[in-house]
Formats: C-alpha cells, structure tokens, sequence
C-alpha cells in the first residue's frame, strides 16, 4: 500500500513540473510586442494616422474656436447654447480651464502617437523598401501637421517622439518643435507619391504636394519668405492642381478630392465617429429646419459686410435663412425668444442675423448625410494666396498678382464687372490686400485668427473684441495638464 | 456535610505521616475509550508524565499531593491522591465554546489555539433570511463584517465588506469552498452550508497570500456525521411574500401643477391634473418559495450527503425573477485505514428575467402624465419615457449552470504525517438572450425593427493543491506543520451577436438564423455588434508555495508563523512573485494557576498578530500596450478603411498591492462561559495599491486616458468586539449578543509623482460630473462637491456675496470655500464618507419547550448616501416632495431653493448628501416545533414549524427606498441612481427530519 501511496504522489509531483505556466498571452487582442510586424500591418498602423483628423477634437476642441476668436465669427448656435464655454472664445474671456482646450490638445499629441508607432516600428518590419519609406512619409507628414497645430496654439510644447514616451516631460522651445515639423515634411516630401499617382482608393493619403503645401504654410509662420515661396511654387509648378470652377465646390462634395483639393478629411454620412462620420460639419450646420446641426460659428455682420460687391464668395461662405441650397429651404431655428432672426443695438444697428456657415454645407436635409463633410485642410487657392504673400515679400511683386488674381478671377463666377484685379506693387498695400483676399477666399476656415497673429495685426483687429497682445497669441495649457505635470509644465504668459 | 468536615479532619491528623506512593490509573474519555498523550502532573511540583496508549500511567506522588490531569480539548482535572493508589480518571471534554474545531486555511484548529481573528457562522444564521446568496447570512452577525445589497433585483449579489475599504480596487473577500477558491457563492444554497468562518486579520489570511488582503470567507458544506449510522433526511420548505418597505415621497399631480405653475404658468386649474402614481404601478408585492431535500450519513466506510434544491424568487418589479436549482453531492470514501478519498460537488442550473431599470423612470415620470391613452395603448411619458411601456416590451433574460467541485485524496503516513492532494474545478455558462419587439410609444421611445440579441459566455477555473502535513502532541508540545505548492488557471470566452427583424416575433423563434433575419428595405441580412474575446479579469494563472507552523505550549502558549509565495500571470515575469509572511502569538492567561483566585472567568486569551497580504485583482491586461481598431475614410468614392494602432500604454512595471494588518484581539469567557466576549483592534495599511490614475495628454492615450500604476495607499483602522449572554431561566433558555466594529478609512497616498494625476475621480453622473473624489487625507469615495448656506433672499444679497453669474435671488447660496470672491470649482469640498464609521448588530434568541424566538437588528451609522437620481434634470421630471417648501419670493425659505427644472440648484452640493445611517429590525423568527413524543409515533425525528420576517422595518432619514445603497466600485459608492429596491420579506416555512 505505501509503494502505491508514494507513487500515487510522485505522479503528481511530477506533473506539477511544467513550465511557462505562468506566461498568459494576450487573448484576441494585440498588443505592442505583436503589432505592427508586416507589411500589412504597416499599413494598418499608418491608414490609424488619419483617424486622428476625423476626430471631433482635432477641430480645435470640437467647437471652431479659431474662427470664433477672429473677426469672421460669433459663437453661433441660440443665445444661451454654450455661452460659458464657447462664448468665451468670441471675447477672450477664456482662461486655464477653457472648454475644448484639452481635447484639441489631447487629440493632436493621441495622432502624434499614432504617427509615432509608424515611425518607430516600421523600419524594423521587412517589407518593400517604396512603401515603407511612403507608409513613413505619411506617418511624418501627419505627424508635422499635429506639431504644427500645437506649436501655433501653445508654442513650445513637449516634443514627444516615442509611441510609449516617459511620463515626465517639460516643454520643448517652439524652435525645436519646428525644426522637428520641417525635417518631417522635408521627409514627406521626398518619399510620398503625387497626388496624381494616388489610385482612387488611396485618395485622402499624403502626398509630395500636401508636404510642400503644408511647408510653404509652416515657412510662412516663421516669416522664412524665401522657403515659403520655394514650396509654393513647388506645389503650383507640379501641375498637379488647379482651382474649382466653382468657389462652393473648393469645399463642396463635388470638389471631394478634387482638382483643388491638397489634403481633406475623409468622412461618411453617418452619425458616429467609429462608423466613418465626421462631426466638424455637424457643429456648425444648420439649426431648426433643416436639422443639419447646431449651428455654431455664425459668421458675423463684419464679415459679411467686408465682401466686395457681387463676390460670389459672400454667398459661397454664407447660408441666410429663407436660401435653398441644393433644393432644401433654409428656414432655420424658429425661437425668436433665444435666437432672432436679426438682433438690433440700443442705436438700431444690426449686431447678429441668424445665418450660418456655407463651407460645410452638405447636401441633404437631416443629421446624418451632414456628418459626410469632408473638411480641407489645405486648398490650392490657400497655395495660390501663400505664394502671393511670400513673392511680394521677397520683392516679386508681379509674379504675386498674378497668383493673386487667379483668385480674384474664379471669386468673380464669370461676371467680368466684378472683383477687378489687383494692379497693387506697393509691397505694404499688397500686403494687405492679400491678407483681405485671404479673409475672404478662406473665411470660416480655421486661417484667419492665426493670419491676424502672424502679421501682428491681431492686437489692432482683435483689439475691440477682446483680444491681449503678449497674451492671446497663444492658448493657455489646460489646467488639467499642468496640475497633472505636477510642476514641470510651465504656462504660458500671463494666464 | 459532615462527610467533608471529617475528611478535612481525618487529613489534618494525617498530615505528618505522609508517604510516597506510586500511584497508577488509566484515563478514558465519556465513551470509556482510553485518553493517550494526557498529561498527567503532581501539583506544584515539576513532577509529570503521559498517559500511555492504553491511558494508563503510573506517577509517584504522596497522598497530600493533587494531581493534575490536562489534555487539549478536555476540561482539566486536580484530584487528590488521599491514600488512593489507583486513580481512574474519566476526561470529559471541555466547555463547547473552546473546544470546537475552527476551520482555518489548509486545515482546522481548536478554537482555544486559534491565533488569528476568526469568526464563525452556523448553518442556522445563515437559513433566517431568505436570500439567493448565502451571505446575506452574515449581516449583522459577525463584527468588522459589512454586508450590503447594492440592489434588490432577484439575482442580485450583495457586496461584503471586511474592515473596511482597503484598496481602490475589487475590495471584496474571497470565498474558500471545501477548499476551491472563489470569487461568489452565488451557486450554494443556505441550507447546504454547515458553516463560515471569516477570516480577518493577516493570521488568518495570509496563507491566502496575494489573494487575502480583503478577507477569506470558508465555507464548509454538509457531509455525513461519523457515526450517525442511519440515513437522515430533511426537507425544508419555506414560501414568502415580499413586499416594498415604503414609497419614496413624490408629488401628486395636483402638487407637481402647482409648482410647475411657480415657474411658468401653465396649468388653469390644478385640480383638474390628472395623478399618476407611478410607484404603485411599478412595484407590487411578490413571491418567493424555495425548496430542499436532503439526505445524508455514514458507514464505516463512506459518509454522504446529498441535496436537492429549488427557490424561485419573482422580483417587486415585473419581469424580474430568478430560479435556481442546485444540486450536491458531498461523499467521502474510506479506501482504507489510512487513505480517503472525497468528492464535493455543486451543479446550479438557473434562469434569471431582469427588469429595465424603471425603479429611476418612476421616480422620475410626471405625475400628470397618465399611464395609457383612451385607446388603451401606452400613453407618452415626455423625457422619461412610459416606465410601464419599457417593461412591456422588455425581454432580458440569463440562463445558465455553474458547477463547482473538487476531488479530494488523503493519506496518513507515518501517523503524523497527512499528504493531501485535491483538484477542484470551477465551471460556468451563461447565455443571455434580449429580445425588442418594433414598436412606437412616442419618438423618444421606439424600437424600429425588432432586435434580438444573444450572448454567451464561459469559464473554467481549475485549482490544485497538494499539502503535506504534520501533527504531533508530544508531552506538552503540540506542533501542526502544513506546507504546500498549488497551481490555478482561469480562462473564459464570450460571444454576442445581434441581428434585426427577426421574422417572427415569440420566443420559438428567439434565434439568429441568418435566412430569418428579414431586412426588406436594404434586402441584406445581417448579424451586427458581433463581439468576441476573454473577459481581462477571468484570464491568469497563479502558482503558490505555501507554510505554516502553529506551535502550542501546554495549551498555553501558541505561536504561529504562516509564508506563501503566490507568482500569477496578472504582472510581467520580473515582478511575479509577491511574498506575503506573517506571525502571530496566543497566551491562553485562564489555564494560568494564578488565575485560580478568578473562578468568575472561565476563559482568557489574548493574541496578536502581523502579517501581510496582497490583492492581484485586475485585469490580466494592464501590464500591456495594447492596440485598438480605428476606422479610417479614404478614396474617391470614399469608404471606410479598417486601421489598427496602439490604444492606452500599459505598466509592465505594476506588482502587487500588499496589505499590512496588525491585529490585537481578547476573548474572555465570564461565569462558566455564560458571557462570552471577543475584541479585537485592527490597523490595515494597504500600499502600492493598483489604481487607473489620470496621466498627461501629451503621452497620446487620449483625453484624460488613465494608465494603471502601483501609486496608492489607504489605512483602515478600528475596534470590533461581540459580547454573548447566554442562560436559562427556567425552561427558557436565551442568548443575547451585541456586536460593534469601527471604522475609519483614510487615504494616504494617490498618485505623488510628475506625470500621475493625485486625485482619483468617481460617481459620475449621467452628465459626466463626479461626485467623489478619493485624495490624500479623505475616506475612499469621498462625497465632493459645492458647501451650501441657505438660499438667496434678494438681489442685494446675491450682489453682496460670492455668487454664480448666472445666480438668482431663490438660488442656493454656495459657499466661498478658498475665500477668493467667486464661485467655481476650486470651492468644491468634502461633503462626507459614503463608509460607515460604526456597524452595530444585536441579536437575542429564545426557546421555551417547543417554541424559538430570534429577533435580529442591525445598524449602520455615519456614513452618508448621495441622492444623484435627483440631481440629473435636464428636463422637467417629478420632485421629491421637499420641493413644496420651495422659495417663492424674500422670507419664504431659507433651505429649500426656487423650484427649477435644472441648473446651478442642481450642482453637485451638500443639499443631495444625505445621512445614511439606519437601524433595521433585520429578522424576526418565530418557530415551533412538535414535541418528539408526537413526532416519534409518525417516525419523524423533528418537525419545525416558522414564520419570520426579514427587513421589517428601518429607521432611516434617507429619503430613498433603503439606505442600503452600494455601488459599482468602492470609488461610486453608497450613489443612489435609483437603484431596484430591496424588499421587506415575511415566510412561512416547515422543517422535517425523519
């Protein structure tokens, strides 16, 4: 009986002796050490990238905080809708707390991320050597737009360049964070494809055109004249784009990778941001009826009043109630208690009329098809007024008008009596009127705060509604942020 | 008398002619079989031996001498030699109290060896309240025990808590169940438990190692008595009417126009408003039976125990029930002299309805609203919805079995050794079906196409465990050595699917058969929200080496030392292994000699202890970065691209959280144990707590993504003590105990370094805002938010205070906390703890003749409950009835604010938290039962008869249900969401044994 007890045990004992028992791998799920390994898994990693830019947040914050802060723009949406939040946008009453702040700036580092696992992994991964430099070009191109973003809002920031960066960062000068954007799209623009090369289901990729674009735009905030003029007129010698006829279709759905198009924001008329939806247009789309949105960004009476007579593009950026717009009536948000259809002062002065932003008109008439918006990032028209700038600049003010005037040329929708050309070779007054021009052409598009600021004319501009100089030109970090940095993130000047 | 006297003489005029004598005897216990290893020692001298195999001894003495006769477990014994040469000794056991065995971790122990704080429960505390879950036995009976119902719905588990919240983490116990270990009970029924036994301090629990730092609750089934011979057999049945304790004050129609009317006119004659009372279309008394059959017994070589139950329970709410059967079989083999071999074994097969939560709709639904149109159809309930609409067309339900069981050897070898091996298995399946049929109430409330959605899921746990042990008297020694190696593994698997417009809608037809999911408009068929994966908290496998000593001094002295060495999947091969150690000392002070002059005390013992234990309860995947699916859109057309990169960065750094406990403890037994009391003081300091803590957004996690560390630490600290009387009075007998416990819970640490936020949120609101926040200084789970100081009377007022912008006179007065002129979130403070400070239980048993009487009370005191189903009003919904006192102009109300459908009134403040302290008559028993001179003649051992109450009534300020709230986590505790009701329970039942 003992024999039989002791063996009894030993079998045990003995089956007790294997091995790795306590190694659990991850059950269905990747994780780091498993992703990205392949060719197809670059691809995977580097298609996340652009999620990044359809995420709510990546406007600003969600709300088009940018254009509400410049003169182009109230907060929109119905009086009270907001107002705490949003509304302290339209007069700088924002502070360390300020609504949206966190998530733009939270979003544009989560896409740093993302290109981050792109650049990190994928030069280990064996694979075509064509496409992994492009699958890298993209990653560094998407990665120079987030930096850029941050370094406009907040100056120097934490340069992060790792997928799995150390907790603790302190901020990086805005020199570094711009070196490290120009070295990316110098990188994108040698290794990406013309966009003409791009087959249809690669559409909406990076490509050499978007890099030189963004360049010339990243230059021309560093008042580096000389490259920002070499990278535009890189993009317009590539022949690879052209004006829509149109001025609605530069950011219409017929001009959906268009000809104008250098880098848009794929989206799908679905109301969710994981089925393919984009919400941007669906912040700022109509109120009431249709229901397209919630009508924030309400252009304002100054803008409206600051287009030439008969510029098409007055009615191309904005949408007044009682238009039809691809057969839709525009009737609008029926509440004259919390939004009427025109606001008077004390002195009978109109100071608000119920309208909304024409850019991101999409057609149809509910909630959904709004979410198919594909917003552009850049369009050539922007290339065409950014070469403008930087050749009057540099003292080559003929070749600027002529960029200038093709413009001017697509504003005038065929009516020859409109909009004459600009004949301007002074440099400062050129400079201002392609500033005007670039208010007008880009209009509710995100450019025009940043535009006041970079040619120091925002304190002048923006002075009335608010807006500090040695303040205002940057947005505080949020809170949040710093408290969670315990120290080692400084704010910025005087919030 | 006078015997005595001429004894004591006869001894005095002997006294000088003493003599040594040997003096030989034999020692039996009651049954006459003889007692090996009792010591046997002359008094007052060093002089002693054993009793032999035989229980005989022989020992020199002189008749003047007395001689002491001691042996674990048995009362001890001092007889005079007189002239006597041969003294036989009968040793009866000691008292009960003291020499009842104690099932500790790995093995057992008498309870006068007992170093650690345990505490018991009987079969019989834990059959008074009819429940599902076993545990809920315990409310009330067992000091530093914590029982909580987080809802009322049938099938429902209440969360226990052991002195106090220790981590910011699952905090609850585990369960040990013959041996498996096990996150619920969920599956065993009452009547088939013999026995808890909670495990406290580290003593105890630290043989459970990285699993202990919470408590251990042992549970022991039934099995066959040795020696009962013939079969026994019981049936219990018992039928119970339940019944919601009371309504929540809302108003009445005609009340709800009236305010209404205050903040725009709009009802003409308020009389004329229709009153729906939603409550009592809502709830309604409901049933409950349960049944058991048993038989049980023994052989020389088996005993049994076999049982088979049912308890249905129909909740208050329709559409909300459960139904278990549970079947067990406890057999035991005796292969031969020296090997057995056992098998426990539970199969629970069950079915469970759940109810939508409407408990919040009909607390929110206007009563000026009526439940149906003239057509009889379901009237619209704006914002809320028609709660009676939500029910009809709810059809959630769970099915499923669990089986859990073991196989257990054991052998003796070389008399002291025991080897023991046992393989246990925990085994479940789940499969839950919803189906919505299309149907139109109102556009808010609509369901297009019917939906029909399934899920499964499984699990299986297996534990092994090999101990060798060693037991051994030798002369005044007692040594008990237990050492062991175990391996777990735990895996599972879900799955769900849904598909749309199934072509028919009754039950037959509840299947995703792809051909019948009928979509005419798009003319696809489609199964959608397919999902598939593990469950992150049932993945991991552990491996255990485990130690313990107890060592016992003459029954005096006790020393215990216990180590385990736990290594689990749950953290990265460089932080694995966690050592969790602890020692404790007993000193028995009653079996003292110079206790003797205290013939009041019957029993004394002290005992410490220290030691440490861990809690690995999280995810298997913290450790890792893992990746996460994206849709990307690209192309001309556009489509949508499928698009993987990495989601939140994991911690390959975390380790194990560890819990320090000291435990100071005092048993004392007054007047032949009549009193009983035990205390025990207790200081739980939990460190390296596993917590999700905020990191910065420029990591690229995403806003406010929180990333695990090893960055917490929380000490419980408090006094436990129960006190029982226990006498007969005549032919009444009784028992009176009172129990207590303290707590107080304060966080020490979160976070602390750059890069992790310090503070750790929780209790969210439906509109995103928290309402605790566990940091530094705080309990867990602290309430947090806006101080109020009346309500404003006037413009003046509101213009000479701090105040919102959007303030008005009739708003509540928030208060300045930092004193800088304004009001924002910086003058957010502590409102209070949702952790009691006190526990109090009180219970009193009494029979006479056939008759037995137990009356249980229970109480909780200083905690608080926040009220957060009033707190979230977007839109207009019915009020609690305080609303009636609200302001309505200068002098009005200095508490109650101006009625508002939302606002700055319903920030989070202190006018939602509110006192959750409550004593509750918890249990009334009555039984009866026949005299056995009837019962004898049908050939019925025992026939009981009883009916009993549990829940019966509540002392509450809490405006709610029941101050008995819980919560999702110990962050988002005591919240009341409007959580399902529990219910007032009154049975009647039969018990027979024949």
């Amino acid at each position: 009986m003992k024999t039989r007890i002791i063996l009894f045990f030993s079998v045990i004992i003995l089956l007790t002796g294997c091995t790795d028992f306590l190694k659990t791998d991850p059950q269905g799920q990747l994780i780091e050490a498993s992703f990205p390994v392949s060719s197809s898994d670059a691809l995977l990693a580097t298609t996340a990238v652009y999620a990044a830019v359809r995420n709510w947040y990546y406007n600003s914050g969600g709300y088009p905080i940018l254009d509400i802060m410049s003169d182009d723009a109230y907060k929109g949406s119905n009086k009270n809708d907001q107002l705490a939040t949003v509304g302290a946008y339209d007069n700088f009453t924002f502070n360390t707390t300020g609504d949206g702040l966190d998530r733009w700036w939270a979003t544009l580092y989560q896409g740093i991320k993302w290109a981050n696992v792109v650049i990190e992994k994928v030069p280990d991964i064996s694979m075509d050597t064509t496409l992994r430099n492009r699958y890298l070009g993209e990653a560094r191109f998407m990665r120079g737009l987030f930096y850029f973003d941050l370094v406009r809002a907040w100056g120097g920031v934490p340069k992060v360049t790792a997928s799995i960066p150390p907790l603790h960062l302190g901020r990086a000068n805005s020199k570094e964070i711009y070196s490290l954007i120009v070295s990316d799209l110098q990188y994108a623009e040698t290794h990406l494809t013309k966009k003409s090369e791009l087959i249809s289901s690669d559409k909406g990729r990076a490509t050499a055109g978007a890099a030189e674009a963004l360049l010339a735009k990243v230059y021309l905030f560093q008042k580096d004249f000389v490259n920002a003029e070499k990278y535009a007129l890189k993009v317009i010698q590539s022949n690879e784009y052209s004006l829509e006829p149109w001025f609605i279709d530069a950011n219409g759905v017929n001009g959906n990778n268009g000809v104008e198009s250098i880098f848009e924001v794929g989206a799908l008329g679905v109301e969710d941001y994981n089925g393919g939806g984009a919400q941007y247009a669906n912040t700022q789309g109509v109120r009431g009826s249709p229901n397209r949105g919630w009508g924030f960004n309400r252009p304002s009476i100054d803008l409206r009043k600051s287009f030439e007579p008969g510029d098409t593009r007055l009615k191309g950026t904005i949408i007044d109630l009682g238009d039809t717009i691809d057969g839709v009536f525009i009737k609008g948000d029926p509440d004259p208690a919390n939004d009427p259809v025109i606001t008077l002062n004390q002195n009978g002065d109109t100071i608000n009329i119920q309208c909304y932003n024409r850019k991101v008109w999409t057609p149809g008439n509910d909630t959904p098809t709004q979410w198919a918006h594909h917003r552009r990032l850049i369009r050539y028209a922007d290339v065409l007024l950014m070469a403008a700038e930087a050749l009057n600049e540099n003292g080559k003010q003929t070749d600027a008008l002529t960029y200038l005037n093709q413009v001017r040329k697509r504003a005038r929708g065929g009516n020859i009596l409109i909009l004459p050309d600009v004949t301007i070779t002074d440099k400062n007054l050129l400079r201002d009127k392609i500033l005007l021009e670039r208010r007008h052409e880009l209009a509710l598009e995100g450019e025009r705060f940043w535009d006041l600021v970079r040619t120091g004319k925002a304190a002048t501009v923006l002075g009335p509604l608010g807006f500090v100089p040695g303040k205002h030109e940057l947005l505080p970090i949020h809170q949040s942020e710093i408290d969670i940095s315990q120290g080692s993130l400084t704010q910025n000047p005087d919030y | 008398m006078k015997k005595l006297v001429l004894f004591f003489i006869s001894q005095v005029i002997l006294l000088p002619v003493f003599s040594q004598q040997s003096v030989k005897g034999k020692i039996t216990d009651d049954k006459n079989v003889p007692v090996a290893g009792a010591s046997v020692q002359v008094k007052n001298t060093l002089r002693g031996t054993f009793s032999e195999i035989d229980g005989g001894f022989i020992i020199v003495a002189s008749s003047n001498d007395t001689l002491v006769f001691s042996m674990l477990g048995m009362a001890t014994q001092k007889i005079p030699v007189s002239d006597r040469t041969t003294i036989n000794v009968k040793m009866l056991e000691e008292s009960k109290e003291l020499n009842e065995v104690v099932v500790i971790g790995y093995g057992t122990v008498k309870k006068s060896d007992l170093t650690g704080s345990v505490a018991s429960i009987k079969s019989v505390d834990l059959t008074k309240i009819t429940s599902l879950n076993p545990e809920q036995g315990l409310q009330g009976k067992v000091a530093g025990v914590q029982v909580t119902s987080s809802s009322g719905a049938p099938g429902a588990i209440p969360s226990i808590l052991i002195r106090g919240v220790g981590t910011f983490n699952n905090s609850a116990p585990i369960f040990v169940v013959d041996g498996i270990i096990l996150d619920n009970i969920s599956f065993l029924n009452s009547q088939d438990i013999e026995s808890m036994n909670i495990l406290k301090d580290a003593s105890a629990t630290a043989i459970y190692g990285s699993r202990g730092a919470n408590g251990v609750i042992l549970v022991t089934t039934k099995t066959g008595q040795k020696g009962q011979g013939k079969a026994t057999f019981n049936y219990s049945g018992e039928y119970s009417r339940q019944i919601l304790q009371k309504k929540i004050d809302l108003l009445s129609g005609r009340d709800y126009a009236t305010v209404v009317n205050e903040i725009t006119p709009t009802y003409n004659n308020v009389d004329l408003v229709p009153n729906t009372n939603w409550q009592s279309l809502v709830f309604h008394p409901a049933s409950i039976q349960s049944h058991q059959l048993s038989a049980s017994g023994a052989t020389d070589l088996t005993q049994y125990y076999v049982s088979l139950g049912y308890f249905k329970q129909d909740g208050i709410v329709d559409k909300s029930n459960y139904e278990r059967v549970t079947f067990k079989l406890n057999n035991t083999y005796f292969l031969t002299k020296n090997i057995k071999v056992s098998n426990f074994l539970s199969i629970t097969p069950y079915k469970q309805q759940n109810a939508p939560n409407v408990t919040y709709s009909a607390y929110r639904a206007r009563p000026d609203l009526v439940p149906y149109n003239q057509d009889g159809g379901f009237a619209e309930v704006l914002n809320v919805g028609n709660p009676l609409a939500d029910l009809a067309y709810s059809n959630d339900y769970n099915k499923g079995v669990r089986g859990v069981g073991n196989i257990f050897a054991e052998a003796t070898i070389l008399k002291s050794f025991k080897v023991k091996t046992s393989y246990g298995i925990d085994a479940g399946y789940n499969q839950a079906t919803s189906f919505t049929p299309a149907y139109f109430v109102s556009p808010q409330q609509q369901n297009l196409l019917n939906t029909l959605n399934k899920g499964n899921s499984h699990s299986i746990a297996w534990l092994w465990e090999n101990t060798l042990s060693f037991s051994k008297q030798s002369g005044l020694h007692f040594l008990d050595v237990v050492a062991g190696y175990t391996m777990q593994k735990t895996s599972s698997e879900n799955f769900s699917v849904t598909g749309k417009n199934i072509i028919r809608t009754s039950p037959d037809f509840w299947y995703l058969n792809q051909s019948y999911i009928y979509d005419p408009t798009n003319g696809v068929n489609t199964l959608n929200s397919i999902s598939n994966g593990v469950d992150a908290n049932l993945n991991f496998s552990m491996v255990s080496y485990l130690f313990r000593a107890n060592y016992t001094y003459n029954s005096k002295y006790i020393l215990t030392a216990t180590f385990r060495r736990d290594g689990s999947s749950k953290f990265s091969s460089t932080n694995r292994y966690g050592n969790f150690p602890s020692f404790a000392a007993g000193w028995v002070v009653s079996r003292e000699h110079f206790m003797e002059k205290f013939p009041l005390i019957s029993n004394l013992k002290v005992r410490g202890s220290w030691g440490m234990t861990g809690n690995d309860k999280i995810g298997y995947l913290s450790q890792y970065s893992i990746t996460q699916n994206l849709v990307t859109v690209l192309g001309n057309p556009a489509s949508a691209n499928s698009a993987i990169t990495y989601s939140v960065s994991g911690n390959p750094n975390l380790k194990w959280e560890s819990t320090t406990q000291t435990d100071a403890g005092l048993e004392i037994g007054l007047i032949k144990n009549k009193l009983t009391g035990e205390f025990d003081y207790y200081n739980r300091l939990t460190k390296d707590i596993l917590i999700a803590l905020s990191t910065p957004d420029y990591l690229g996690n995403g806003q406010g993504a929180q990333e695990s560390f090893n960055a917490a630490s929380v000490k419980n600290t408090g006094f436990e003590g129960k006190l029982t009387w226990k006498d007969k009075i005549g032919q009444v007998g009784y028992s009176v105990s009172i129990l207590g416990s303290s707590i107080r819970n304060r966080v020490l640490k979160v976070g602390g370094s750059s890069g992790i936020d310090s503070i750790l949120y929780g209790g969210f609101l439906s509109s995103g805002i928290p309402v605790t926040q566990s940091r530094v200084g705080l309990p867990i789970g602290a309430f947090y938010g806006y101080k109020t100081n009346g309500v404003f009377q006037s413009t003046d007022e509101l213009n000479a205070n701090p105040h919102l912008s959007t303030a008005v006179p009739g708003d509540l007065r928030l208060v300045d906390v930092n004193n800088d002129g304004k009001i924002d979130g910086n003058d957010r403070t502590y409102l209070g703890s949702p952790i009691p400070k006190y526990t109090l239980g009180f219970n009193i048993g009494a029979d006479y003749k056939g008759f037995d009487l137990s009356i249980d009370i229970q109480g909780v005191y200083g905690n608080k409950i926040f009220n957060a189903k009033e707190i979230v009003r977007p839109d207009p919904y019915n009020w609690e009835k305080h609303v009636l006192g609200a302001w309505t102009g200068p002098g009005t109300s200095n508490s109650e604010p101006r009625a508002t459908y939302g606002g700055n009134n319903y920030l989070p403040s202190d006018k939602f938290v509110q006192d959750g302290s409550f004593t509750r008559l918890r249990n009334v028993t009555l039984g009866f039962t026949l005299p056995s001179s009837i019962t004898n003649k049908i050939a019925i051992s025992q026939l009981r008869f009883y009916v009993k109450g549990s829940n019966i009534y509540t002392i509450s300020r809490f405006t709610g249900y029941t101050p008995e709230i819980g919560g999702s986590n110990v962050i988002s505790n005591n919240i009341d969401f409007g959580t399902y009701p529990v219910s007032s329970v009154y049975s009647f039942g039969i018990n027979l044994t024949f």
